[in-house]
C-alpha cells in the first residue's frame, strides 16, 4: 500500500509542531531582548546584552562593561525586565486558559474570565485599593494578594453553585458564572461610588497595566502560572476528544468530570495569578487562542503551547507600545495596556477572519 | 467470546423512572435493533450500556465484568458509540476526528503512530470517507459527517457497536451502504450491534433480533419476525399496521397506517358491495368515521377482501375464483338486513358476482337506502351483455340515490372534509389502474354527447 500524501503530511506532524514551538520560543526570546530597548531613554543593545550578561554566573567574568549612565543597570534590570517579564507570564496566562476555558466549554465566546475571575478578583482589589492600599506581606502588596484570593473565592463559590453530585454542567457553570460576574460588577461599582479620592486607583487597575510590577510581584506568581499551563498540557488530546461532545468523550476512555475539574482549576489559577499583578487585560485571553486556531489549527496539542507564547509576544509587544505612548505621547499619564491589546488586535484578528471565512467554523 | 448481559437495569432522571427492569443477553455477531416510540427509553438504555448514564438498580456486565468497575479507557478499547447528535465544536479535519477513535489506545503523549494511521484509512476506505480526510468536519454535508463519525467508532477497533438513530441524516443509498457494512462487520468479524432504529423497515431488513420499549420497559424482545408484528406496532406505537413478508429481499416489510382517530360514536352500520380493491379506501374512511361496515359478497383473496381482514370487517365471502352461490348470496342477505344503509361501488361486474346487485335489488325492496357509487359508466366495467346495466338502472328506478364519486357520498353520509381529499386521491388512482385504452376512447365520445 502506497502513502498518500494526507499519511505523509501526518507523519511529520510531531516534527513539524516541534520547530514551530521552537521557532516562537526563539522569537519570543528575541521580543523580550528588543523590549528592553524600548523606554523613556535609550540604553544601546550593545549594554542591554552585557548588562544581562553581568547577572549569568560564570558568564559574567567574560563580559566587561562599564555604564554610560550610573542608573543603566538599574533601569533596566529594576523596571524594565520586571515589567517585560510580567508582560510575558500574564500574556502567557491569559492565552493559555483562554485555550483551555474555549476547550471546555466548546464555545467561541468563552475566556478566561467567563465565570467569574476577573470579577472576584476585582473585588479583592478594589476592597484592597480602600482599606488596605498601603500594606504588604513579605513584600507583596495587599492588592495583588487579595485579588488573587478572591479570585480563587469565586470560582470555588462558582463551582459549587453548578456542581450537581459530582458532575459539573458546562451551561450551569456558564450562567452562574455569568450571575457572580453581575454580582461584584455591581459591588465593583458600588465601590467605585464610595471611593472618592481613590477612584481613579481602582479604575486604573480595572484597566490594566503593569506600572506597579516588581520582582517580588514576579516571583510570587511564577509557580501559579508555569506549573498551571505544564500540566494543562498534560490534556491537550482530552480537549481534543471534548470537541466531539462530552458523551463521546467520555466513550472514547475520558474521564470527562475529572478532566474538566482539573481543568477549570488549572485555568482559573493560571488567570487569578495573571490577574492579581495585571489587573484586567481582557481580548488576550478571548482572541490569541482564535487567530492561532485560525493559523495553526484546533489540535490541542500544538494549540496550547502556540497560544501560550503567540500571548506571551503578543502581550509584551502591546506593553511596548503603551510605553512608547506613555513616553511621547501621554505625558505622564500611563496608557492602559488593555486598550492596545484590544485596538491592535481587534482589526488583525477581523482580516484573519475574513481571509479566512469559509474555513472557520465554531 | 464476547458476551453483554444487561440485567434488571434501571434508569433514572432525577426521581423519574426512564427505563425499569430491562434485561438482554447478546452474543458475538448480533444485530439488535431498539425500537420504540419518542421518549420509551431507546437512547437511556444506549448511555446506560456506554457508562454514561450509571443505572439506579441493576448490572450490565461485559464479559462478566461489571463495566461500571473497570476504567474507562478500556472499556473504550471494546465498546464504541455512535451518538444522535454528531456535531463537532471545533473544525477538525475528518482524519483528526477519525484519529480521535485512537485514543482509548495511545499513551498520554503518545503521537499517533503508523498503525493507527492504517486503521484510520482503512475504516475510511470501508466508510467511504478516505477522500473527505483532509476536509473541516464542520464543512462537510449531514451525511458525510455521519459516516466519518461512524470511521471514528470503528477505529477504536470495538467489539461492540453501539448506533443512536445512526442513519437519521442520511439519504437512502447512504442508509443502505452504512447497514450494509455494519451487518458486514458482524456477520464477519462478530461484532456485536446494537441500533436504535425508528425505521421499522431497515430493522426488518437487517437486524437479526430486536427489543421493543413501551414507556421504558421491554414490551416485546426477540426474533426480529417475533417482534415486528402489527399487534406489537399498534400496542407501542399506536399505529396500525400490515407486517408481510417481501418475496425479493426475503425479510419483513411494515406498511404503517396514520393513526386513528378516536372515532365519532355512530349507530348506523354500512354494508359495502365491492371487489376488487373498489371498497378498499371507503372501509377504512368510513370506519375512521365511526361506521360499523359489513362488506360482502367477496371472493377471497380478493383485495377488498385482504383489506376488510386487516380491517377486521366481518364479510361474507366466497371461495376464491367461484361464482356467488345460492347460499352465500342468502348469508349476504342476512348480512344486508342489519345494515342501515348499503353503498355499492364502482365493481366491475361479470356472471361471478352479478347476483350482488340482485342483492342491491333486494335491500332496495326491504326499504334499506341504496347508495351507488357511479364513478365508472356501467357499460365500461359490465361484462354481462348488458345484464348488470339493466338491472342497475332497475335500481334507479326503485329509488337507489347515485352518486358520482365516493366524495359524493361521503358529504352525503356527513364526513368531514379532511378525509374527503383522501378519497378524492385515492379514487383518480383507481381509475387510472382500471382505464384500459379502448374504453378511454368511448369515454370521450360520452363526454361530448353530454355536452351537447
Amino acid at each position: 500500500m502506497s502513502k498518500s500524501e494526507v499519511e505523509s503530511t501526518y507523519s511529520k506532524r510531531a516534527s513539524r509542531w516541534k520547530l514551530i514551538i521552537f521557532l516562537l520560543i526563539i522569537a519570543l526570546v528575541v521580543t523580550v531582548i528588543a523590549s528592553l530597548n524600548v523606554g523613556y531613554y535609550g540604553i544601546s543593545f550593545e549594554d542591554i546584552l552585557k548588562i544581562l550578561g553581568k547577572q549569568i554566573p560564570f558568564l559574567n567574568t567574560f563580559v566587561d562593561y562599564t555604564p554610560k549612565l550610573p542608573g543603566d543597570p538599574a533601569v533596566l534590570l529594576l523596571v524594565r525586565l520586571p515589567r517585560i517579564i510580567a508582560g510575558v507570564l500574564v500574556g502567557a496566562a491569559l492565552a493559555a486558559s483562554g485555550v483551555l476555558f474555549q476547550g471546555i466549554f466548546r464555545n467561541p465566546m468563552a475566556d478566561p474570565f467567563v465565570i467569574g475571575v476577573s470579577s472576584g478578583a476585582s473585588v479583592g482589589a478594589a476592597l484592597a485599593t480602600l482599606f488596605a492600599a498601603g500594606f504588604a506581606f513579605f513584600g507583596i502588596g495587599a492588592i495583588q494578594i487579595a485579588a488573587f484570593a478572591s479570585a480563587l473565592i469565586t470560582i470555588f463559590f462558582v463551582y459549587n453553585i453548578s456542581r450537581v453530585g459530582s458532575r459539573v454542567p458546562v451551561m450551569t457553570l456558564l450562567l452562574s458564572g455569568l450571575a457572580v460576574t453581575f454580582f461584584s460588577s455591581a459591588i465593583v461599582t458600588l465601590l467605585q461610588f464610595l471611593s472618592g479620592k481613590e477612584l481613579f486607583a481602582i479604575v486604573a487597575w480595572l484597566a490594566g497595566g503593569f506600572s506597579n510590577v516588581n520582582w517580588l510581584a514576579i516571583w510570587a506568581i511564577t509557580p501559579f502560572i508555569l506549573i498551571g499551563t505544564v500540566a494543562a498540557y498534560f490534556y491537550a488530546r482530552d480537549l481534543n476528544l471534548l470537541a466531539l461532545g462530552e458523551d463521546t468523550a467520555q466513550n472514547l476512555g475520558v474521564d470527562i468530570e475529572r478532566v474538566k475539574k482539573i481543568l477549570l482549576f488549572l485555568g482559573s489559577m493560571v488567570t487569578a495569578a495573571a490577574v492579581s499583578i495585571s489587573g484586567l487585560i481582557g481580548f488576550v485571553g478571548l482572541i490569541i487562542p482564535h487567530m492561532t486556531r485560525l493559523v495553526i489549527g484546533p489540535d490541542h496539542r500544538i494549540l496550547l503551547p502556540t497560544s501560550t507564547i503567540i500571548g506571551a509576544i503578543f502581550l509584551v509587544v502591546c506593553d511596548d507600545v503603551a510605553r512608547m505612548m506613555t513616553g511621547s505621547i501621554m505625558g505622564s499619564l500611563q496608557l492602559p495596556v488593555g486598550v492596545v491589546t484590544a485596538l491592535s488586535g481587534a482589526p488583525f484578528f477581523v482580516y484573519l477572519l475574513r481571509r479566512k471565512k469559509t474555513r472557520y467554523a465554531l | 467470546m464476547v458476551l453483554l448481559n444487561v440485567d434488571g437495569v434501571e434508569c433514572r432522571y432525577g426521581s423519574v423512572k426512564v427505563l425499569e427492569d430491562v434485561s438482554l443477553s447478546v452474543k458475538e455477531g448480533d444485530f439488535v435493533g431498539i425500537l420504540g416510540p419518542n421518549g420509551s427509553g431507546k437512547t437511556t438504555l444506549l448511555k446506560s450500556i456506554s457508562r454514561t448514564l450509571k443505572p439506579y438498580r441493576g448490572t450490565i456486565l461485559l464479559d462478566k465484568a461489571d463495566i461500571y468497575t473497570l476504567k474507562g479507557i478500556d472499556i473504550a478499547k471494546q465498546l464504541a458509540v455512535v451518538p444522535q447528535d454528531g456535531s463537532v465544536g471545533f473544525s477538525f479535519a475528518a482524519l483528526d476526528v477519525v484519529l480521535m477513535g485512537r485514543n482509548p489506545h495511545l499513551r498520554r503523549f503518545q503521537m499517533e503512530s503508523e498503525k493507527d494511521m492504517a486503521i484510520a484509512r482503512k475504516v475510511m476506505n470501508l466508510t467511504n470517507t478516505w477522500h473527505l480526510a483532509e476536509r473541516p468536519i464542520n464543512e462537510l454535508s449531514g451525511g458525510e459527517r455521519q459516516r466519518v463519525i461512524i470511521a471514528r467508532a470503528l477505529a477504536q477497533e470495538p467489539k461492540i457497536l453501539l448506533l443512536d438513530e445512526p442513519i437519521t441524516h442520511l439519504d437512502i443509498i447512504n442508509q443502505l451502504e452504512i447497514m450494509d457494512l455494519v451487518m458486514d462487520l458482524c456477520v464477519k468479524e462478530g461484532l456485536i450491534v446494537l441500533s436504535v432504529l425508528h425505521d421499522l423497515n431497515l430493522a426488518a431488513r437487517y437486524c437479526k433480533s430486536a427489543i421493543m420499549l413501551k414507556n421504558g420497559k421491554i414490551f416485546s424482545a426477540g426474533g426480529i419476525a417475533e417482534v415486528l408484528t402489527s399487534e406489537n406496532i399498534k400496542s407501542v406505537f399506536n399505529v396500525d399496521a400490515i407486517v408481510k413478508k417481501h418475496l425479493v429481499t426475503n425479510s419483513i416489510f411494515v406498511i404503517p397506517f396514520s393513526p386513528q382517530k378516536s372515532p365519532p360514536s355512530r349507530k348506523c352500520s354500512i354494508h359495502l358491495i365491492c371487489g376488487a380493491g373498489t371498497g378498499t379506501a371507503l372501509m377504512k374512511i368510513l370506519l375512521d368515521e365511526g361506521y360499523s361496515v359489513t362488506a360482502g359478497v367477496l371472493n377471497v383473496l380478493d383485495t377488498d377482501f385482504e383489506t376488510a381482514q386487516f380491517l377486521k370487517i366481518p364479510v361474507t365471502t366466497e371461495a376464491p375464483f367461484s361464482p356467488i352461490t345460492e347460499k352465500t348470496h342468502k348469508d349476504n342477505l342476512v348480512m344486508i338486513n342489519k345494515a342501515c344503509t348499503v353503498v355499492l361501488t364502482s365493481v366491475p361486474f361479470g356472471y361471478g358476482n352479478l347476483q350482488n346487485l340482485e342483492a342491491a335489488r333486494e335491500a332496495l325492496e326491504r326499504e334499506i337506502p341504496v347508495f351507488v357509487v357511479e364513478e365508472v359508466p356501467i357499460e365500461r366495467r359490465d361484462f354481462t351483455q348488458g345484464k348488470a346495466k339493466k338491472l342497475l338502472t332497475e335500481l334507479k328506478n326503485k329509488g337507489a340515490v347515485f352518486v358520482k364519486n365516493q366524495n359524493e357520498l361521503l358529504s352525503l353520509l356527513n364526513v368531514s372534509e379532511e378525509k374527503l381529499k383522501i378519497a378524492k386521491e385515492e379514487t383518480a388512482k383507481f381509475l387510472d389502474h382500471l382505464k384500459p385504452e379502448k374504453i378511454h376512447k368511448e369515454n370521450t365520445i360520452t363526454g361530448k354527447s353530454e355536452k351537447t
